[in-house]
């Protein structure tokens, strides 16, 4: 019976044969795996950290993560280059009556699905109709951005859609170019949400097409070879240059970046900004595009004492120290805001005199509202502290560091800081704009218009009442409405400009610096490679040299 | 001894199905007090844009705002009929997800044990024979040692070392052969430890015995002692580690998975847990129930085949082990 289990039997002489073996097999397999030129020149591989949570087209459009792989696979209406300029795409016209309410646009024909679906009006109108609803007893959401003005729409023959809305919309165009309005094949869209959540299943018309996927691993992408209809502001209309492009995850950051150090990928996201410097010295390109949107700062709740005294709101802006943020925890890849909206959104204009670092003006309206210096440095009014609590955002990774500097130079001018980070799911419960606990909301967050700013800031129509100022601020609101009605960019520029010295001015809104949340750390290979109003890389244009 | 057998056999399934729901309801009881949901966190997440009336819409659409107790028994009757359901967070069928990531974690799961018992072996049996200028007493400190360092740090070691310096193999393709075998070493040196400490802890002690003493006054050379006389006795309290190290292989592999950016039922767990997907965690903790319900049984069956003189009599509950001789020294070790 023992023989039947172990028939085999060791001596030290075997051991070492084997031993010797092994490692002469090691040494071999080093030898053949060593770093070698691979052939395949048109395939990059572009790691990233997460892959998110759904491929639902609507549930996961605005996502940072998904939104790399729709940008190849899906087209839009209209490009939006970094700088904000909209131009055509599968749209190649559009026009739209005086009040801004009705819009007709024009569609390039002999578009097709790669499902071979043709891309004509009709698929147009299920689209827009899809993103405006969504099917939530599905569990398909609407897409969250959409204007909520939108009323139907119509195929009034097979390249022209006629578009209605409730109220004038003039950010209905700049949306269309945004990255959650992707053009997927109505049979996608027909689909249960199960099926749609399967990436194999779904299509798009854009320059590539999806080879293959595995949930949390990767996405390969194959180049579609009759593609010839893309957005002719990136100078290309046909088929992309490289054959594949594979989405890997890959959650360690510095696994990814180590990776395209050693050659063995293209493309890094996400490398945290300290590592770039050195990666710019070994030759790497560094992409840190800007999206177009809010700058990375502070929504003041102006319910909150001591923050319902504008004295405080001024000192507060006027007490912190811009240049040292970038200095201290960014590059000089990050750009100072100049506004609380980044400086290459159409619209934005310049109020860097309003954002200047003057602590001597902040002390100095700190005294006249009543705050007086105490021993320990901090000031008082009444026997309370002049406090300010910063709950960190957990979505932007360098949050905590910058709050740590605010805190420093807050408290030199007499503030008591606390800093208070909490993970993305208490976050989400806990701080909320104008919430009892929350003095100042820190904000991320992308837009393609600037004419959707001012329904955000405050309570109408939904608006999300960033500063808690409810109805108090006739200003503020006769700004939003005149915006809200404006029929042309003409007519809105100056508003707007006078928008944003409002708000700055009263302390309502406390920019930290232009936000910059994506990351690109590539190979000097690769080259041609474009980001759009979102900050996304298209490697649509790109190609890669041996 | 069958009539016995089977009602032993009656009372460990039933007690395993009871062990197996108990986990399911457990879990649902654990996430559902936390704050949150999928649903809701994607929603509330500032980017999307959705105002607090919309979130209310899509949550009622949902079912998520219906009572606690309501939304345990819907999920609880369609398990009971063998429906996972559907993952909160990606909307795909939970079965289909699990069925993706599982064999990449059985692979490494069983390639790490491989790995465990050949060094735990190679220790032991090093520990007897290897002369001592070689480092016969050395090899005892082996076991601490490899219990003492993470296996993430063993992890990251082997991915710099064979990844990135001598390029055995591409780290962003995981499932390769070398990957897969590198992963494995990380996850079984850990786990060898355990096994190699019981298996030395018994060779001491059956060496010392008659047999062995008799053995080697026949002549048996070390090598032939080893195997046939000392390996098989010393090997059954082994069982039971090897048991035991199931849940660490599963741990450990959730672990290893991560360094090694490997896709199995670790970082399916980690997604889930980071995103509270509950459909999900309630199959997989059920499933690790069923892995440990399972893996206890086949080592208790194991233990008449190893041991003639433990058998299946009027006391079925009893570990037949602890009838054992040598039972001091097992626990012993076991629980060191």
């Amino acid at each position: 019976m023992t023989d039947r289990f172990f028939s085999f039997s060791l001596s030290r002489r075997r051991l070492l044969t084997a031993t010797s073996a092994l490692a002469f097999a090691a040494l071999v397999a080093t030898a053949g795996v060593s770093p070698a030129h691979s052939a395949d020149g048109g395939d990059i591989t572009f790691l990233i950290d997460s892959l998110g949570d759904t491929w639902i087209p609507n549930n996961s459009a605005i996502s940072s993560f998904q939104g790399h792989i729709w940008g190849h696979v899906t087209d839009k209406l209209l490009y939006v280059d970094a700088d904000g300029k909209v131009s055509p795409w599968i749209a190649e016209r559009w026009e739209q009556n005086d009040k801004a309410t009705e819009f007709t646009l024009h569609l390039k024909s002999g578009v097709t699905f790669s499902d071979g679906t043709s891309l004509d009006a009709s698929a147009v109108v299920a689209n827009l109709d899809i993103w405006y609803a969504g099917r939530k007893k599905e569990g398909i959401n609407p897409i969250g951005l959409f204007p909520k003005t939108y009323d139907h729409a119509e195929a009034v023959d097979a390249t022209t859609v006629k578009v209605f809305f409730k109220k004038p919309t003039l950010g209905f165009i700049p949306t269309l170019g945004y990255h959650g309005s992707i053009l997927i094949s109505p049979k996608t869209l027909a689909q249960p949400a199960t099926d749609q959540a399967d990436l194999s299943k779904t299509f798009g018309s854009g320059p590539y097409v999806v080879d293959s996927w595995k949930e949390g691993d990767f996405v390969k992408l194959v180049k579609r070879k009759d593609y010839n209809w893309g957005p002719a502001a990136v100078g290309q209309t046909g088929p992309a240059h490289l054959d594949s492009i594979t989405y890997k995850l890959v959650s360690e950051q510095s696994l990814r970046v180590a990776s395209v150090q050693s050659g063995q990928a293209d493309v890094a996201y996400n490398a945290s900004p300290q590592e770039l410097v050195s990666l710019q010295d070994e030759g790497f390109t560094i992409a840190t595009p800007r999206y177009l949107g809010f700058v990375n700062g502070l929504a003041i709740n102006t319910k909150l004492p001591p923050y319902d005294d504008v004295k405080v709101r001024q000192a507060l802006q006027a007490g912190i120290n811009r240049q040292e943020i970038i200095d201290t925890v960014y590059t000089p890849d990050w750009k100072l805001a100049t506004s609380f909206i980044q400086s290459n959104v159409p619209g934005a204009t310049d109020h860097s005199d309003l954002l200047a670092y003057n602590p001597e003006k902040s002390e100095k309206l700190l005294d006249e509202a009543g705050w007086v210096k105490g021993a320990d440095g901090i000031r008082t009014k009444d026997g309370k502290e002049l406090s300010l609590t910063l709950h960190s955002n957990p979505y932007l990774a360098t949050s905590k560091s910058i709050d740590e500097l605010i805190s420093q130079q807050l408290g030199k001018i007499g503030w008591k800081v606390n800093i208070q980070a909490y993970d993305v799911v208490t976050y989400g419960e806990k701080v909320k704009y104008g919430g009892p606990a929350v003095p100042a909301y820190e904000v991320t967050r992308s837009f393609i218009d600037a004419g959707t700013v001012a329904g955000i800031l405050t309570n109408a129509n939904n608006g999300e009442n960033w500063f808690a100022l409810d109805e108090r601020d006739q200003t503020i609101n006769d700004l939003r409405d005149k915006i809200a009605s404006a029929g042309s960019v003409e007519i809105r520029a100056p508003l707007l400009d006078e928008l944003q010295k409002y708000v700055l001015e009263q302390g309502y809104f406390i920019p930290r610096t232009q936000i910059v949340q994506r990351i690109y750390a590539q190979s000097p290979k690769v080259t041609g490679v474009t980001y759009n109003g979102v900050a996304y890389a298209s490697y649509y244009t790109a190609t890669k040299s041996e | 001894m069958n009539s016995a057998y089977r009602t032993y056999a009656a009372k460990r399934l039933v007690q395993a199905v009871v062990v197996i729901l108990l986990a399911y309801v457990f879990t649902f009881v654990v996430v559902s007090i936390l704050p949150g949901d999928p649903i809701t966190n994607v929603l509330r997440n500032p980017q999307n844009g959705f105002t607090e009336d919309q979130i209310r819409e899509i949550i009622a659409a949902q079912g998520l705002d219906r009572p606690v107790l309501v939304q345990l028994w819907s999920s609880f009757s369609s398990f009971l009929v063998g429906d996972l359901g559907l993952s909160m967070r990606s909307h795909r069928p939970v079965a289909t997800l699990i069925a993706e990531v599982l064999p990449s974690t059985l692979i490494l799961a069983f390639a790490g044990l491989v790995v465990a018992l050949l060094l735990a072996v190679v220790i032991a049996y090093g520990t007897r024979f290897l002369p001592k200028r070689f480092g016969q007493g050395l090899l005892r400190g082996f076991p601490s040692l490899f219990l003492s360092v993470p296996n993430f740090v063993i992890g990251l070691v082997l991915i710099h070392l064979f990844g990135f310096q001598l390029g055995v193999f591409r780290v962003i393709e995981p499932d390769s052969f070398w990957a897969t075998l590198f992963a494995a070493i990380a996850l079984g040196i850990p786990i060898s430890a355990q096994i190699a400490e019981v298996l030395i802890a018994n060779l001491d002690h059956e060496a010392g015995q008659e047999y062995a003493a008799v053995a080697r006054s026949r002549g048996l050379g070390k090598a032939r002692l080893f195997a046939k006389h000392l390996l098989k006795p010393s090997s059954l309290p082994v069982v039971t580690v090897i048991a035991l190290t199931i849940g660490e292989l599963l741990g450990g592999s959730l672990i290893t998975e991560t360094v090694f950016g490997r896709t199995g039922i670790g970082s399916l767990v980690q997604r889930s847990v980071s995103t509270q997907d509950l459909p999900v965690l309630q199959a997989v903790v059920s499933l690790a129930a069923v892995v440990f319900v399972v893996v206890n049984l086949i080592a208790d069956l194991t233990y008449p085949l190893l041991d003639p003189r433990v058998k299946l009599l009027g006391t079925p509950e009893r570990r037949p082990a602890t009838a054992d001789e040598g039972s001091s020294t097992i626990s012993q070790a076991v629980t060191s």
